[in-house]
């Protein structure tokens, strides 16, 4: 770990009246990986949208590698690679195209071998040809990982990388995901999944209602809440990263 | 279907039988054809396409990219714009193969530049369309009944047989403007007050549709 990858400050999104973030801080360092769980509605994914320039932030600050994604945008999006939670890319387009396309974008020119090796690296190398919604849902999720990594970025967001998943696809998924980090990349990633979150993160944030009210290792998180009586109060024997989710986070269900 | 078929059925089909001299002349006929193609471009075919991929998230999926926004839209208009200069090649050359309309070289690159200006007009009330319209299959619906108004004005516009008032609003419609350059273009009529006066309109048109859309477009999917 030599620096901070993102730092966020004082961050607050809303949508007219309602507060969709309010005020959450994070540091992410190089090379970790840090998740963002919380419940349906606690402000994931607006946080995420903020730090790839989709929405603008009520207030606060956010730097990527130093670089002020407000004041420079288009810097700090060359230095992101981004998976959205729902993504589609052009439907006339064939899969070599649409590396080409953002690997372009990015200013990365791929030969035409390089995109075959790339897309045999993640096992598509027989569906080059074939559109984006003729792949399976495992296939297109590789598909949007590979392009959010093309042009080697330091930070990766992944918003609910491994929704909708069967098993295999899903560990398929973290493996990819565990090269990126090695390879010394850093990756913010929202997600439901406890399992997901213990299997792959070094630290973890549980958010609720806009704001972020916990952060640690995982191991760390269950340590500090063991003896919460919420969490007690939930918890079906041994406490678990889930019963300190929904210890911490409450019951009730969002939509 | 709508953008190459419809335009040169309309072209072979208004000169059969009687239609060709209740209509208008050869010139009417390919200007018929052309803005039927312009309209099918710019006002269902363009705004379906920007709504279908807004839905789908390619938009966002393009704007978390270091491309500046006003990029991906005007290569989404440089597309449109390819569409209609090929629509309006194979309009001339059917015309002129088949139908046997053939114009003066210069008539030729004129119409083809009126055609361009037109296109301008129907991409902007297509673009207002889906600035306006959040879901996609609305916005094929209000496309699909837009259409109909838009081509049946501009089929009246030099004619008072449905009344002055009619007339008057037809020769005014964007349609009705793009006939009138059209059939200037074509060398049909000569250029005259009215033809500036159909080429100010069409630029208020466009800008005033432009404006719309570009104030009111959404990236992502409400």
């Amino acid at each position: 770990m030599t620096g901070l990858a993102l730092q966020v400050r004082d961050l607050h999104v809303s949508y007219g009246p309602m507060r969709a973030v309010d005020g959450i801080s994070l540091d992410i360092n190089e090379g970790e990986i840090f998740g963002l769980l919380g419940p349906n509605g606690a402000g994931k994914t607006s946080t995420l949208s903020a730090i790839e320039g989709l929405l603008k932030p009520t207030s606060g600050s956010i730097l990527i590698r130093q670089v002020d994604v407000r004041a420079n945008p288009r810097k700090a999006k060359a230095l992101i690679g981004v998976q959205l939670q729902s993504t589609s890319f052009q439907s006339e387009l064939k899969i070599s195209e649409i590396v080409k396309l953002y690997a372009g974008l990015y200013g990365v020119p791929l030969t035409k071998p390089a995109i075959f090796d790339s897309l045999a690296e993640i096992h598509l190398g027989d569906e080059a040809s074939r559109r984006f919604s003729q792949l399976s849902g495992g296939q297109q999720k590789r598909l949007s990982l590979l392009i959010a990594t093309i042009h080697d970025p330091p930070l990766v967001l992944l918003d609910e990388p491994t929704s909708g998943l069967d098993p295999q696809a899903r560990r398929q998924l973290w493996d990819r995901i565990e090269r990126i980090r090695k390879s010394g990349r850093s990756i913010l990633l929202t997600t439901h999944s406890m399992e997901e979150a213990q299997s792959v993160c070094d630290r973890v944030a549980i958010m609720n209602r806009g704001k972020i009210l916990t952060v640690d290792t995982p191991a760390g998180l269950i340590e500090k809440h063991k003896k919460d009586p919420n969490v007690l109060a939930v918890a079906r024997g041994q406490v678990t990263l889930e019963d300190v989710f929904i210890g911490l986070t409450g019951r009730e269900l969002r939509d | 279907m709508l953008t190459f078929a419809l335009p040169l059925i309309l072209l072979v089909a208004t000169g059969l039988g009687k239609n060709s001299a209740v209509l208008g002349g050869p010139a009417f006929r390919i200007s018929l054809a052309l803005t039927v193609g312009l309209v099918s471009i710019g006002t269902v075919g363009y705004s379906l396409a920007i709504a279908r991929d807004r839905d789908t998230g390619v938009f966002q999926r393009l704007r978390v990219t270091p491309a500046p926004s006003w990029t991906i839209m005007v290569s989404r208009w440089i597309v449109q714009l390819g569409a209609v200069l090929v629509m309006a090649i194979v309009v001339l050359v059917v015309a002129a193969v088949f139908v046997g309309i053939t114009l003066r070289p210069q008539n030729y690159l004129f119409t083809v530049l009126i055609a361009l200006l037109g296109s301008a007009v129907f991409l902007s009330i297509g673009q207002a369309i889906v600035g306006l319209i959040a879901s996609a299959d609305t916005l094929n619906a209000a496309g699909r009944l837009l259409y109909v108004p838009l081509i049946g004005l501009s089929l009246f516009g030099d004619s008072d047989r449905l009344g002055t008032t009619v007339e008057l609003v037809s020769r005014w419609s964007p349609g009705g403007c793009l006939e009138t350059l059209l059939s200037a273009a074509m060398g049909a009529t000569a250029w005259s007050g009215q033809s500036w006066g159909a080429l100010f309109a069409s630029t208020g048109y466009t800008l005033l549709f432009a404006v719309i859309g570009i104030r009111w477009f959404q990236w992502g999917a409400r």
